[in-house]
């Protein structure tokens, strides 16, 4: 019996897409002129990376795709100087400064840039589509900023599963996803945490009149509290949180509706379709099959990881989650997690401040649950006082107006 | 100093040559004093100028944080 064999053909092609309001499918997209190879496509909309994402599975063509906001002018200089042609939201095309052969096929992603300037990794159409087998015919949110690893996962799913389409938000109608989702009748939707609690603080009743059948979360540590929150408004939806990078691709799939993964995951025994989980002190490595182009072998993510019980929490950014208190060590993420177990928070980043005496502090932005009562800085400090040891109470709270998001929809929790 | 001491269910002695041991205020307390007022100020303070020396009174606290908005 052989294994069976992965596809990337366009399965997808008829499957609908929803891009400013308009009803599509892959294969009526609009095309994009003259799309050189390689090509940088910097786009300003959801439609044209769509149409650029079409135009290389076509084609075969090398692509780095990614919103123009995300692309500096010393990024454009480099990927000149790599081969690239930029091509501009308006057409303009600035050609390559090296000429070199194209490698066929290849897919470049920026990394979010979460511990410096964003890299470029190297996948394939295959190696970015990473849900195989028969899937349940369902219509896809797409929040993702164009270029993104998430919004390649969504985006091959569509176009090479049957039924599985897309409805592509725009940044400008990121407020009122919801609606959009609603009128075209979404059945799954991928967000960070940071858009997921958005969604619930903006307005959870226009969130539960969408029909999610599937939710998912990625992108951002994934706490106890959003997962409750979500449940308790889709009460029969099935409910994952992924842990996938463009290094390491979609490494841990989570579905019990609960924080972290089971510990037995860790060190399993080899499988060439599963990534092998294990821990190097406090940080979570991975040896991926879905890895990026050059990245064989075991993987230092730099995240951290925590052990509650038979669980592995992933708590955020080695280099930023650790905060040293006078020589007592808490994890960021663990605090959060507790401030978002407050029914009256809806949204909390925990850092480090610098003080005197203690080197360092913890400290923290609140956004308040605007459904409930007046919440102060002590309701909360007293709330962390009876869960976390004296050095892991945040002392300096600040409230914040608003949740904040960037365009990568994570909010440097 | 009061309120840092108020939100610890503790209270502030009017004494100033106060034992911080023996009141209860400690490393994190003083250093939660410390961000209050930088957050009061709306400044960064530069907390090695007042140099390293024995804090052990609520005089102490007060004459240090005193040196830090000044330096």
């Amino acid at each position: 019996m052989t294994a069976p064999r992965r596809t990337t053909a366009l399965i997808g092609d008829d499957n609908t897409v929803v891009v400013a309001g308009k009803s599509l499918t892959w294969r009526t997209l609009h095309k994009l002129p003259q799309l050189p190879s390689p090509a940088a496509v910097l786009v300003d909309n959801g439609a044209d990376a769509l149409a650029a994402l079409r135009h290389h599975a076509v084609h075969g063509t090398e692509l780095l795709v990614a919103t123009s906001s995300r692309v500096d002018n010393r990024m454009r200089e480099e990927l000149g100087e790599s081969g690239f042609a930029i091509v501009l939201p308006t057409g303009e095309v600035t050609p390559a400064k090296l000429k070199r052969v194209e490698e066929s096929g290849r897919a470049w992603l920026l990394t979010s840039g979460s511990t410096g300037r964003p890299k470029r990794i190297g996948h394939t159409l295959e190696s970015l589509t990473t849900v195989t087998g028969d899937q349940p015919p369902r219509t896809w949110l797409l929040p993702y900023s164009p270029g993104t690893y998430a919004w390649w996962q969504v985006v091959t799913l569509s176009l090479t599963h049957a039924d599985q389409g897309v409805v592509a938000i725009e940044p400008d109608e990121l407020e009122d996803w919801p609606s959009i989702a609603a009128t075209h009748g979404v059945t799954a939707a991928s967000g960070t945490p940071t858009f997921w609690r958005q969604a619930i603080y903006r307005d959870a009743d226009a969130l539960a009149a969408v029909p999610l059948e599937q939710i998912t979360l990625g992108g951002e540590p994934v706490d106890q509290a959003i997962l409750d929150q979500l449940r308790e408004i889709f009460p029969k939806a099935r409910i994952s949180w992924i842990y996938a990078s463009s290094e390491v691709g979609a490494s841990i799939v989570v579905h019990d509706g609960k924080a972290g993964f089971p510990r037995e995951w860790l060190d399993r025994k080899p499988d060439p379709d599963r990534p092998i989980l294990s821990t190097d002190g406090d940080e979570l490595v991975i040896r991926s099959p879905h890895h990026g182009a050059g990245l064989v072998g075991a993987v230092h993510t730099g995240d951290r990881v925590e052990y509650a019980g038979d669980r592995v929490l992933i708590t955020g950014r080695l280099d930023t989650d650790e905060i040293n208190v006078g020589g007592s060590k808490v994890s960021a993420g663990v605090v959060r997690n507790v401030l978002m177990g407050h029914p009256g928070v809806s949204w909390a980043r925990v850092f480090a401040r610098r003080a005197p005496l203690v080197g360092r502090m913890v400290a923290a932005e609140v956004v308040r649950n605007p459904t409930l009562g007046p919440l102060t800085h002590n309701d909360l400090v007293q709330w962390c006082s009876s869960r976390l040891p004296d050095y892991g109470v945040p002392r300096r709270i600040t409230f914040l107006d608003e949740i904040p998001q960037k365009e990568t929809l994570k909010s440097d929790v | 100093m009061g309120e840092v001491m108020t939100a610890q269910g503790k209270n502030l002695p009017g004494d100033d040559t106060a034992d911080l041991r023996e009141i209860g205020f400690r490393s994190l307390d003083f250093s939660e004093l410390a961000l209050r007022v930088e957050d009061e100020l709306e400044a960064e303070l530069n907390f090695d100028a007042p140099g390293l020396r024995r804090i052990a009174t609520v005089g102490d606290v007060l004459d240090f944080i005193e040196q830090l908005q000044s330096a």
